[in-house]
């Protein structure tokens, strides 16, 4: 009789994996100022359009190889990766902050707050995002703040249903129950009780929120809606390589990579994440 | 299942790919086509070439620069505010109404109201006051002043089906073309492509290639491919650096001298220091030119000598070398060292983007704070007419062979003098150029006002836009330096 | 059961409409939020007689609840207005895209389909290199960007080894490489869904009472447990299809696809609010019918959901 396989094959190592990605990503990102060998908007004519540097006409000065006015493109990928950074986590907390609250408060309050709230979870899930995230940035611009006011509008809802459905299991339990009884508010309650209770939830959700949001960012600039001019964003420099995918395939494949090895890092870090702190599987 | 009907009839609707090999010529275009009235004609291509096929005009400019007569026989100016055209006899539309005088008055007074006197020139840049039907095949145009340039505006004043014209919503005109021109209109898929057929009716004989199809096809190496692959014909709007992926078996790239200005202009309307003659001639010495023609533009095209364009320009005027520490001299004495300015660009158009940055970074190199931002196209153009630029804005102009037009553009109440230019003495040489019927003393005074505005350079002047086509081997087609495309004038290789 | 089912489904249905409503307060909000839906909505070379027609037929001068109702009118009659760039009609536009996007989106979900079940079937059965083949796709076909991905299928497939045309709309051969790279997401979702269901469903009572039955074990798996499995997958399939419709944006945008994706992104580069704003209301509303019809299926499949 065949037995029924379980694998699994060795999710710590893959969450060390992903660790080791993101740390590199991190690492890149604050030391870019040392780390990359140019700045992102340091123009060569004379050195345009190098391939490589293991190719004929490539140069060990780029090892990426050069873009259409002589940028270094492996510079460009270590200074774009403050934006991917930077957006993401910014996304990714302020999704967490306003997910969780309502989560909570549909949770443990029931009732109309539930279904009001549900309501807009609802809504918001009914939308095709990025179109969506296409028509609020062409109102109102790019730039950081609308650019991550935008993702947190698509991460918190990640939250706000997980912390929702964990609040309405504790709030039957006997530790609320208790506190309830002993007379502590409301607002205590949440905070001191309910909220460390479901911390763990929201860090997990928090991790492939991350992902979400950088990938989501990436796909933002490809299509033309930029946060910062004078850096290059992974997905700006994709929607540049466009035109020279004839010419100059680096121009577009290595930014790529970068934006995959990020969210594949913060992918394999909430896997693991989501194994140690909430074993019942979300 | 949702996709299984779609799907079935999607295959059937669209027709089958590679259907019997019937002998049609595809054009490519990176850009969709909006619409297809004739008087709202936002680009050259694909819309112009569209346009250019299914209508005709009174007169039509042959790249050399002459005016061939089309809808108009012969022409003739009674006085100097009045032009007087005959018409050919026997020429119908494709919905089979004929042309008559009454048809051209229709269509031009049509072009004077809204929304069409938003795209089409021809009532502002002619002053025309009035046009009307001297008899059923002579129409007479009555200027305000003489309009020396009236030939050239006339190009691109195209005549529909005057009843048609009439009883048809806009709408519907803008989907439903009906011309004189030699081409019919088949379909229009939108997103997709435009099909026309031959008018085997037409005054000139039918053309040569029976079906062309003007294909969006947005991606730069998808038209490439289709090209080398042989399901395209034409690829208009190479650039230097893709050029060579247009050679293959069944292509090869094709260049005609281009003529569109590309330049940086000056707006005055922005920050102060821009309005000092020296800085604008301190920016020009700033920029490395011939090294960006060298590197962007891979060598294919020349320097602005002028802003007129060859054969009709003056070659001993002097260019602006490259001299950053001129230019670091002249700001000095201007005063204006290390202000902010702008550098705005269209975003529809990458390599203006590439152009930009290049700028942005020498002028960096002489202390300036510059920035690039990109405008999107309908702010851009707003922008452009309301001459509303803080700083530099990139922009192409002026692709054509007409001295005083091309010097027209830089008086002060010009409607394409997007810098917002002035200069009163200027303004008076033009003005007179412009009612000089004699050549000779036209052509004087057309030399100093082109030495005039060179020296007080309102523009950063760049290159000619090299014109590149990536062509088929079996199209024989001799493609013009603007961007139109002619294909009544092509012919398949036997 | 018969008699709850009709409630159940009038329930949803109510629900839909609330959801509907919660999309047209968002797509009516957003042109209002700037304060000046003018300039949004009224191309900027429209005439004054059209600009003033215009303001008196969105109600810009009545109470903003005047101009929501009136919003609301003109988006159940079909009209949201006229496009800058197409000087057509929004509706006739977004409508004619629809298809083409319906078609991309419907087979990669069909391919991604087609792969994740038995891939998912045999990684929860067998293991071996089918599993691993599935942690390869769940891990790389949620890091790989889509728009990457694509361009590298032009770069690979179309430009060095000129196998396929690259984009545009003209028949088969035109889908494939936008529908793989769109349903590799879904694949991977998918395929994990039906190895962790399958692994579930494997291991419950009436599947041991069945082998014990000596029932073969290709009939065990295939017949019974994938039956079960199917109700999480067709739960999905709303959401799924929804997002891929969410994400073939992009897709259509690499590879030059006619969609309501490249619709929409031709428009915010031409700041074409009124398109825009058509579109995501006409997708909002696809999207809500497609979740509802999911909904009745899923309660049609398993009538042990209760559609509460």
């Amino acid at each position: 009789m065949k037995r029924v396989a379980t694998f699994r094959p060795g999710p710590v190592f893959l969450g060390r994996l992903g660790a080791l990605l993101l740390g590199c990503v991190l690492f890149l990102a604050v030391a870019a100022p040392v780390v990359a060998p140019f700045r992102p908007t340091d123009i060569n004519l004379r050195q345009r359009l190098l391939p490589p540097a293991w190719e004929a006409a490539g140069n060990t000065r780029h090892l990426l190889g050069t873009d259409n006015v002589g940028r270094d493109i492996a510079s460009r990928i270590i200074w774009g990766s403050r934006i991917s950074l930077s957006v993401g986590l910014a996304a990714s907390l302020l999704g967490a902050c306003v997910g969780s609250t309502l989560g909570l408060c549909a949770g443990f309050f029931g009732g109309w707050t539930d279904r009001a709230i549900s309501w807009l979870i609802d809504v918001q899930l009914a939308f095709p995002f990025t179109l969506f995230a296409i028509f609020l940035l062409a109102v109102f611009g790019g730039g950081f703040v609308p650019v991550v006011a935008v993702l947190a509008l698509a991460t918190w809802v990640n939250f706000a249903r997980v912390v929702r459905s964990q609040a309405m299991s504790l709030r039957a339990q006997d530790f609320v129950l208790a506190a309830r009884s002993v007379g502590v508010g409301t607002p205590r309650l949440l905070r001191r009780y309910l909220l460390p209770a479901v911390l763990p939830s929201i860090v997990v959700v928090g991790s492939f929120s991350a992902a979400q949001a950088i990938m989501t960012q990436a796909a933002l600039s490809f299509l033309g809606v930029g946060v910062d001019p004078t850096i290059p964003s992974w997905g700006a420099m994709l929607d540049l390589g466009r035109n020279y995918l004839q010419t100059a395939w680096w121009m577009a494949t290595f930014p790529g990579i970068a934006i995959a090895l990020t969210v594949l890092g913060a992918n394999l870090v909430g896997d693991w994440l989501s194994l140690r702190l909430d074993p019942r599987g979300r | 299942m949702l996709t299984r009907r779609a799907f079935g009839t999607l295959l059937a609707s669209a027709g089958v790919a590679s259907a019997a090999e019937v002998p049609q010529v595809v054009i490519a275009s990176d850009e969709d086509v909006t619409t297809l009235d004739p008087h709202l004609i936002r680009n050259n291509h694909p819309i112009g070439s569209i346009i250019w096929s299914v209508f005709d005009s009174l007169v039509r400019r042959r790249p050399d620069g002459t005016h061939e007569p089309r809808l108009a026989l012969s022409w003739e100016q009674p006085a100097e505010a009045v032009w007087r055209f005959h018409l050919r006899p026997g020429v119908l539309f494709h919905n089979g109404e004929a042309l008559d005088a009454s048809a051209v008055v229709e269509s031009f007074n049509r072009m004077n109201r809204s929304p069409f006197n938003g795209e089409s020139q021809l009532w502002q840049q002619t002053n025309l006051l009035r046009v009307t039907a001297a008899d059923s095949m002579t129409v007479e145009l009555l200027t305000d002043g003489p309009s020396v340039t009236m030939l050239y505006w006339l190009e691109e004043a195209f005549v529909g089906a005057p009843r048609y014209l009439r009883e048809t919503p806009a709408a519907q005109v803008g989907v439903q073309p009906v011309g004189s021109g030699p081409y019919r209109f088949v379909e229009w898929q939108q997103g997709d492509h435009v099909s026309l057929t031959a008018n085997d009716a037409y005054w000139g004989g039918a053309p040569a290639i029976r079906t062309a199809v003007f294909r969006t096809v947005p991606e730069q190496s998808s038209r490439l491919n289709e090209l080398k692959a042989g399901s395209v014909d034409l690829v208009p709007g190479l650039d230097p650096d893709s050029s060579g992926g247009a050679e293959s078996a069944l292509s090869s790239a094709v260049q005609v001298a281009g003529l569109r200005k590309m330049h940086f202009g000056f707006s005055q309307h922005g920050v102060a220091p821009l309005r000092d003659r020296r800085v604008r001639q301190a920016l020009n010495h700033a920029v490395d030119v011939s090294t960006m023609v060298e590197t962007l533009q891979r060598g294919m095209t020349t320097r602005l000598a002028s802003v007129i364009n060859p054969p009709n320009n003056d070659t001993g005027l002097p260019p602006f070398a490259y001299d950053p520490h001129r230019a670091g001299q002249l700001l000095r004495e201007a005063g204006a060292e290390g202000f902010a300015v702008e550098i705005a660009f269209d975003a529809k158009y990458s390599d203006s983007q590439e152009s930009c940055e290049v700028v942005a970074a020498y002028l960096q190199a002489v202390g300036l704070d510059a920035r690039v931002t990109a405008y999107e196209t309908g702010h851009f153009a707003e922008t452009l007419r309301a001459r509303a630029f803080p700083g530099l804005y990139f922009y192409g102009f002026g692709a054509l062979i007409e001295p005083l037009v091309e010097l027209v553009i830089f008086t002060s109440d010009a409607v394409d003098n997007a810098s917002g230019y002035s200069n009163p003495a200027f303004d008076r040489l033009v003005k007179r150029a412009a009612q000089t019927i004699d050549e000779t003393a036209r052509n004087a005074l057309l030399r100093q006002a082109e030495r005039m505005v060179w020296e007080d350079a309102p523009w950063l002047y760049l290159w000619h836009l090299p014109q590149i086509y990536g062509q088929a081997r079996r199209l024989q087609y001799q493609p013009r330096p603007d961007d139109y495309v002619e294909i009544y004038r092509a012919r398949l290789v036997a | 059961m018969a008699a709850r089912a009709p409630a159940a489904i009038f329930q949803r249905c109510l629900h839909g409409i609330a959801v509907l409503l919660g999309v047209s307060i968002a797509t009516f909000a957003v042109a209002h939020a700037t304060g000046d839906p003018v300039t949004l909505l009224i191309s900027a070379s429209a005439s004054e007689a059209t600009r003033a027609q215009m303001r008196v037929h969105l109600g810009l001068d009545q109470p903003v609840i005047i101009q929501y109702l009136l919003f609301l009118r003109h988006a159940l009659q079909g009209d949201f207005g006229q496009s800058f760039i197409y000087r057509q009609a929004v509706a006739t536009l977004v409508l004619q895209r629809l298809p083409a996007t319906l078609l991309l989106a419907g087979t990669a979900f069909a391919i991604a389909l087609g792969i994740s079940i038995p891939l998912g079937v045999s990684a929860a059965t067998r293991g071996g290199w089918s599993a691993w083949l599935l942690q390869g796709f769940s891990m790389l076909g949620l890091a790989i960007p889509s728009f990457w991905l694509g361009l590298m299928l032009v770069l690979i497939v179309s430009v060095w080894l000129r196998l396929l045309p690259v984009d545009g709309y003209g028949g088969l051969s035109h889908l494939v490489l936008p529908a793989i790279t769109l349903s590799l997401q879904s694949i991977a979702r998918l395929s994990r869904l039906v190895a962790s269901g399958m692994r579930e469903v494997l291991r419950a009572d009436y599947i041991r009472t069945a082998r014990a039955k000596g029932l073969l074990e290709r009939r065990v798996i295939w017949v019974h447990g994938l039956r079960n499995v199917l109700v999480p997958v067709v739960t999905m399939a709303g959401l799924e299809l929804g997002d891929l419709i969410s994400s073939a944006v992009v897709v259509e945008v690499v590879f030059a696809w006619p969609g309501i994706g490249r619709l929409a992104v031709n428009a915010l580069g031409q700041r074409d609010f009124p398109l825009l704003q058509g579109t995501v209301f006409i997708a909002g509303l696809g999207f809500v019918l497609i979740n509802l019809v999911a909904d009745i299926l899923c309660a049609r499949i398993d009538p042990r959901i209760r559609l509460a």
